[in-house]
């Protein structure tokens, strides 16, 4: 199962474990999945009426395994005197609005599937929940971060670089024993002990609150995960490990240059994304994942950027954000042409950067649509995958606006949801996704306890 | 029926300090409510109702039964077990003299030879033991009432005692006998139930009569003794002392309901600043009346008062969503129960999110904390390798220590164990162990002392024997394999360092739901993180073994020893680092044709200035936090120097220089560090609202609908500063563009990189005047220059309430919101009276109840 990652082949590293060690997908049965798929910016309402005839294009070979829903209304998850971009991203795939600056409002979609269908944990080996992302913006962790757990803190690590996504999914740890059975006896020692105090801090007779025991038991969790790699993965594929390459573009604090935005091509953007989507797709299918997030670009995301841009073998513009705008610094990044649109302007670069994202959005579909599993379908027509972004207009000057019409896409979760389809839903995001998880099977339903629900039973099959 | 026979000459009962009360109002069912509004309430349960009768205001125990909480009496045993004090007060009437064993009148215990504090009757005499570290547990030898003093009347029997152990009962008002009962309380146990009527585990009965039974945590003075008994039953006095304690709750509602709605939907036009329709909703004084003296709010009369009806109507607020009806009918109710208000001022800056003080997480330490514990407890420096290893700490909600997002993930793990493997590397393990126990062998009597002895050191408190036991288990791991016993305790060490109680601040968490006082060694934890960002040393751990902590003498010294410290000063420029998010700095890369002088080493040269500035200030000139806005002093290297326009001082380091001829610098605001958050357009709208969102703790609503949010450029006749004042002319946009950019006005001749300018680059001239509108005040206040507005926010309250809230959000890692407001109000006035300094805001934070207690969560135990 060696696949193309951004054009370069890996071998595998812990091909025996990691075949052991994940639940067979062989089942007749498939596994329960959920992901969330995040764009930043958004796409203004009036131009998803276009449908695959403007900038949805490159999602319509995908047309028969998704369900478009336009006017999905999100104004609840706006939280006034904040950055909106923020706002509408913390509240995409959880419908509340934000809890703090790294904290959701409640869960997202993908963890109540999560934690209603495997309650105890993932099955040994397998990452709990996968984050990875290609952005550059992280003024805030809820611009670019989209998986929450159901006290609202983040669901994991958010892994920037293709090679840490690779490291947290496939890799080795070392326990300093070099091999030595009497060392290795002793850290087990060593760790056996630290488990033991772990499990009383999380058991009945724990100090702790509610919500520090969640995070104990989280600690807990990964250090079974550590001594399971340590100690329990013993045999190395021959081939490798061979690591992703280094990726080349900016990560860490220089990504975001004081919220000023950064200089970078489409070359540089789309390699490194690519890598990244390879990298995470190919952790979902050697079912090494099944529930997460990845980002292509944050919310309200600052990027300078310059390329041709080709689609389908014919060129649909020339990215030149700074020289278009004529400015440098946060004001010559392509965020600006949102804030320009305007519904009787042609709005040619908006339209060419968010061509560009369903583009890239479309890559990472199709990487999950290769192969199909037991019952005839592909990971892409058996999971929940559910793809949203911060707003659906991006003038920052009406709220109710900017929150309501926001795209979703959605993918058929084994039949569960209508496909093929370009809907009007006309509803609550948070009716929208409790619909979506019960029809997972899932009874947690998101938001207010004492609101009044409506079933979005149009989505339904 | 009781009033006639019992003295009522006074009015009130004294409140302070009461944990419990049971009046027995209740005429009917098993249960015997606490009235006391303190805490969770600790309800009693009646078994046995067929031997009790009830009238309203007594219970008469007729035969075998007992009366008991419903859950431990933890909110009185943790308070006693803090202040070494206590007063148990009972209107009583005995059945009959001939009643021993005591007999139990009131009771805290678990069984008859176990009990925190018992009031009992032994024939003709009553009878208190209490537990301290000098009596027994079973609380002997006891305090008894002089020999015939119980007779069969109503009798208020009151029995005390203080910090200083000295114990007395007072009969009717009259001190009656008295001893000292020296010790501390650390042994109370909070498990314990309270009981009435009989021993928790059955065989010790009383028969008689109650008629009032109260619980304080403190010691009732003589005098406040006798204002209780003259007091007398009168249900008046009662009344007005549930009163008193019940508006907590009231409080609690406008709290943590009333005021988020207010803010998100009202002081948007209704502040002090806007008024719009001359109403002042932001202010106690003013929100309850408009100026023409119409009544806006009415306490107890929703439906006459204007806020509601227009609220009710949708009337209000205008032009934006209205409230859901959720809302509206908190806000009738908080009306219609009385309109309590707690604070003079609402910030709406503190209601952007949901924040409720129930949420307490487990504190991870931050990396920077791991490294400085470490170095504490094995004196080991692993700063290089944990920097390398350990994930960073992710900034939310303007710090990297905030306890919820400080989570944990496989690197984290993997790390830990590795560090842990080299810290013990690095150690000389026997010197180490030769610090506890130089005649440690591999025994069990001698390795168990060594582990007990050194986990306090450790893990910050006291092992209970389970974990003693899992640590002895890896040393005789090791010697099962022939290893030395140096090799068992290195791995026992990594253990430790890899063990919840090292890399969390583990406190107890469980509880009733309300605010517990810490422990000893959680106070000392907390002191010390607070303090120094690091585990706390051999002193404090002695002090909070001994208990000696919670004395307030005690406690003010270690803070002044623990401010001396220079872990101190290292521990405040950290703060200073977070505070204004200095590490950006680095990343910082403005166009390079427009800033040709711009390089990473000016930058970091700008980080250090704002960082040696604060040490400055803070500390050597010992100056108030506000003075950080206008000290005419400043450091840089020759290169900032020369950004700066100052003559280079001689050397390549950072050089002082004296600012006091130099008019356009002076504070922070004019500092590189902080101008470079505007960006390469040196934005007004970015440096005004991190001057109203840092500085002033205020905010602004998002922009208005339709008004056009696209930033307009800079051109020949058009200065940032003529773009600011055209959106603060636009009606649109005005009213929050008026609150924030103005602020910034002072700064336009400082570019996007903090170089002074007195034109642009397209040659238009530029200005420092404005005027600067502090948030609660409805008028502006001029200035005429740049030095001016750093006056003024130097001299501005406003600014040095900002700071304290920012150290303490720093301090306690947390965000902080409106149940926090009334704490933070005391800390503020607290450390002014100290001189505002920074030294002065951090001894107000540890003493207050932000850190001397804790919120639980209720144990829900039947």
């Amino acid at each position: 199962m060696l696949k193309g990652l951004g054009g370069i082949t890996v071998g595998l590293p812990l091909l025996e474990e990691m075949a052991f060690s994940a639940v067979s997908t062989t089942a007749k049965d498939v596994p329960v999945r959920a992901f969330n798929v995040f764009f930043g910016l958004g796409i203004p309402a009036p131009l998803q009426k276009e449908g695959y005839d403007g900038v949805l294009e490159p999602l319509k070979p995908l047309r028969d395994k998704l369900l478009i829903m336009r006017n999905v209304d999100q104004v609840r998850c706006d939280v006034s005197g904040i950055n909106a971009h923020f706002d509408g991203a913390t509240g995409s795939f959880t419908a509340m609005p934000a809890g703090g600056e790294a904290k959701a409002g409640g869960p997202s979609i993908d963890q109540v599937v999560r934690q209603a269908h495997y309650p105890d944990g993932l099955p040994p080996g397998m990452v709990p929940t996968l984050i990875g992302g290609t952005y550059f913006r992280r003024s805030r962790v809820g611009r670019y971060l989209h998986s929450y757990k159901l006290d609202g803190t983040v669901a994991g690590t958010m892994q920037e670089k293709p090679r840490d996504l690779f490291d947290r999914v496939f890799g080795v740890v070392n326990a300093g024993t070099d091999g030595d059975a009497r060392k290795q006896r002793l850290k087990r020692s060593v760790l056996d002990s630290v488990v033991d105090q772990y499990k009383f801090y999380t058991g009945a007779n724990s100090p702790l609150g509610s919500a520090s025991k969640t995070r104990v038991a989280e600690h807990l969790e990964r250090i079974r995960e550590y001594e399971l790699r340590a100690f329990e993965m013993k045999h190395r594929n021959s081939e490798g490990p061979k690591l992703p390459p280094r990726s080349k573009v900016l990560h860490g604090g220089q990504a975001d240059p004081g919220g000023q935005g950064i200089d970078i091509t489409l070359e540089e953007l789309t390699t490194e994304w690519h890598l990244m989507a390879d990298l995470y797709a190919l952790s979902v299918q050697m079912d090494r994942v099944r529930f997460g997030s990845i980002t292509f670009l944050a919310a309200g995301e600052r990027i300078r950027l310059v390329g041709d841009y080709e689609y389908d073998g014919r060129k649909i513009f020339e990215f030149n954000d700074p020289k278009q705008l004529n400015a440098s610094g946060d004001q010559g990044c392509s965020h600006e042409w949102w804030h320009k649109f305007s519904e009787k302007k042609k709005n040619e670069q908006l339209r060419a950067h968010a061509h560009m994202k369903m583009r890239e959005v479309a890559y990472f579909l199709n990487r999950l649509d290769s192969d199909k599993e037991a019952n005839g379908k592909s990971i892409l027509e058996n999971s929940m995958i559910t793809i949203s972004t911060e707003s659906g207009d991006g003038r920052h000057n009406d709220s109710k606006r900017e929150l309501s019409g926001v795209f979703h896409a959605i993918t058929g979760a084994n039949s569960r949801f209508k496909t093929g389809e370009i809907m009007d839903v006309g509803a609550e995001g948070l009716d929208v996704y409790n619909t979506m998880v019960a029809a997972m099977g899932v009874k947690h339903q998101l938001g207010p306890a004492k609101r009044e629900r409506r079933h979005v039973s149009s989505i339904l099959t | 029926m009781l009033v006639a026979i019992v003295p009522s000459q006074a009015g009130d009962r004294v409140h302070e300090g009461l944990l419990a009360l049971y009046d027995f109002r209740l005429a009917k069912g098993e249960m015997v409510k606490d009235r006391s509004g303190a805490g969770q309430p600790l309800d009693l349960k009646i078994e046995n109702p067929k031997n009790v009768r009830r009238s309203e205001g007594g219970l008469e125990i007729r035969g075998q039964t007992l009366v008991r909480s419903v859950k431990p009496a933890s909110k009185i045993s943790n308070a006693v077990k803090r202040s070494a004090a206590i007063t148990l007060e009972a209107w009583v009437q005995p059945d009959n003299k001939k009643q021993e064993g005591p007999a139990r009148i009131v009771t805290i215990s678990g069984n008859s030879i176990n009990r925190n504090i018992t009031l009992g009757q032994e024939e003709d005499r009553y009878d208190a033991r209490f537990r301290t570290t000098e009596t027994s547990n079973n609380g002997l030898p006891s305090l008894a009432s002089k020999p015939g003093s119980l007779n069969l009347k109503l009798t208020h029997v009151v029995f005390t005692r203080n910090t200083a152990g000295h114990a007395k009962i007072y009969l009717n008002g009259k001190l009656n006998s008295s001893r000292s009962i020296g010790g501390r309380t650390a042994r109370w146990d909070p498990t314990y139930r309270l009981g009435l009527g009989n021993e928790l585990s059955k065989g010790r009965p009383w028969l008689g009569t109650y008629n009032l039974v109260a619980v304080y945590g403190r010691e009732l003075g003589a005098d406040e003794v006798r204002k209780n008994f003259e007091a007398g039953l009168d249900g008046e006095s009662v009344q007005v002392e549930l009163a008193a304690n019940q508006r907590t709750a009231k409080e609690k509602f406008f709290d943590e309901e009333i005021v988020p709605i207010l803010s998100r939907h009202c002081l948007e036009c209704h502040d002090t600043a806007t008024r719009k329709g001359k109403l002042d909703l932001s202010k106690k004084a003013k929100a309850f009346a408009l100026s023409n003296g119409d009544k806006a709010i009415i306490p107890g009369k929703s439906a006459e008062s204007l806020v509601w009806e227009v609220v009710e109507s949708d009337d209000m607020p205008d032009e934006r969503e209205p409230l859901t009806s959720a809302e509206k009918q908190l806000l009738r109710k908080w009306i219609d129960d009385g309109a309590v208000w707690t604070t003079d001022e609402i910030d709406p800056l503190a209601h952007t999110f949901d924040r409720r003080a129930t949420e307490n997480w487990v504190r991870r330490l931050t990396v920077s904390e791991y490294i400085r514990s470490v170095k504490s407890v094995v004196g080991v420096d692993i700063e290089k390798e944990a920097r390398e290893l350990l994930p960073s700490d992710i900034r939310a909600d303007g710090f990297s220590n905030t306890a919820y997002n400080l989570k944990v993930d496989l690197k984290h793990i993997e790390a830990y164990a590795t560090l842990a493997g080299l810290i013990v590397k690095k150690m000389d393990v026997q010197s180490f162990v030769d610090r506890y126990d130089k005649r440690l062998n591999t025994t069990d009597n001698s390795m168990r002392g060594f582990i007990s002895n050194m986990g306090r050191d450790f893990l910050r408190g006291d092992l209970n024997s389970s974990e003693v036991a899992a640590f002895r288990g890896i040393t005789t791991t090791v010697t099962s394999t022939g290893g030395t016993l140096e090799e068992g305790v290195g791995l026992m060490l990594e253990a430790m360092l890899q063990s919840p109680r090292f890399i969390y601040r583990v406190e107890n968490q469980r509880g009733d739901g309300d605010f517990w006082p810490v422990s000893e060694y959680e106070l000392a934890t907390r002191m010390s993180f607070i303090i120094w960002g690091a585990a706390p040393d051999e002193t404090l751990l002695e002090l909070a073994e001994s208990g000696d902590l919670f004395s307030p003498e005690v406690m003010n010294g270690q803070i002044d020893r623990m401010l001396a410290d220079p872990r101190t000063v290292k521990r405040s420029i950290e703060f200073a680092n977070e505070w204004l998010n200095l590490d950006r700095l680095a990343n910082m890369s403005p166009n390079a044709k427009r800033f040709p002088g711009w390089s990473r080493e000016l930058a970091l040269d700008m980080k250090a200035e704002s960082l040696a500035f604060f040490e400055e200030v803070i500390w050597r000139q010992n100056r108030p936090l506000a003075d950080l806005m206008n000290a005419k002093v400043t450091f840089a290297t020759p290169r900032l120097a020369k950004h700066y326009g100052l003559e280079p001082a001689k050397g390549k380091g950072l050089a002082r220089y004296d600012l006091s001829n130099v008019l356009e610098r002076g504070g922070l605001l004019t500092q590189g560090s902080v101008l470079t958050i505007g960006g390469d357009e040196a934005s007004m709208v970015t440096r005004g609202l991190f001057v109203l969102h840092d500085l002033l703790r205020s905010g602004v609503k998002d922009p208005p609908p339709c008004v056009d949010t696209t930033p307009v450029l800079t051109k020949p006749g058009l200065t940032q500063r003529s773009i600011a004042e055209d959106r603060v002319a636009n009606k649109s946009c005005g009213g929050c563009h008026g609150k924030f950019e103005p602020l910034a006005y002072g700064l336009e001749m400082f570019d996007g990189i903090g170089a002074f300018h007195r034109k642009d680059e397209h040659g238009n001239n530029l200005r420092e005047d404005g005027e600067i509108l502090f948030p609660g005040t409805a008028k502006p206040v001029p200035y005429k220059t740049s030095a001016e507005l750093m006056n003024l926010l130097s001299g501005s309250d406003r600014v040095n309430q900002c700071l304290t809230w920012k150290v303490a959000q720093f301090a306690l890692g947390r965000p902080l919101g409106q149940p926090d407001a009334l704490a933070l109000d005391k800390i503020h006035q607290e450390s002014q009276k100290g001189g505002g300094t920074y030294a002065s805001v951090i001894r107000a934070i540890v003493k207050s109840d932000l850190v001397q207690k804790t919120q639980t969560e209720s144990d829900n135990e039947e």
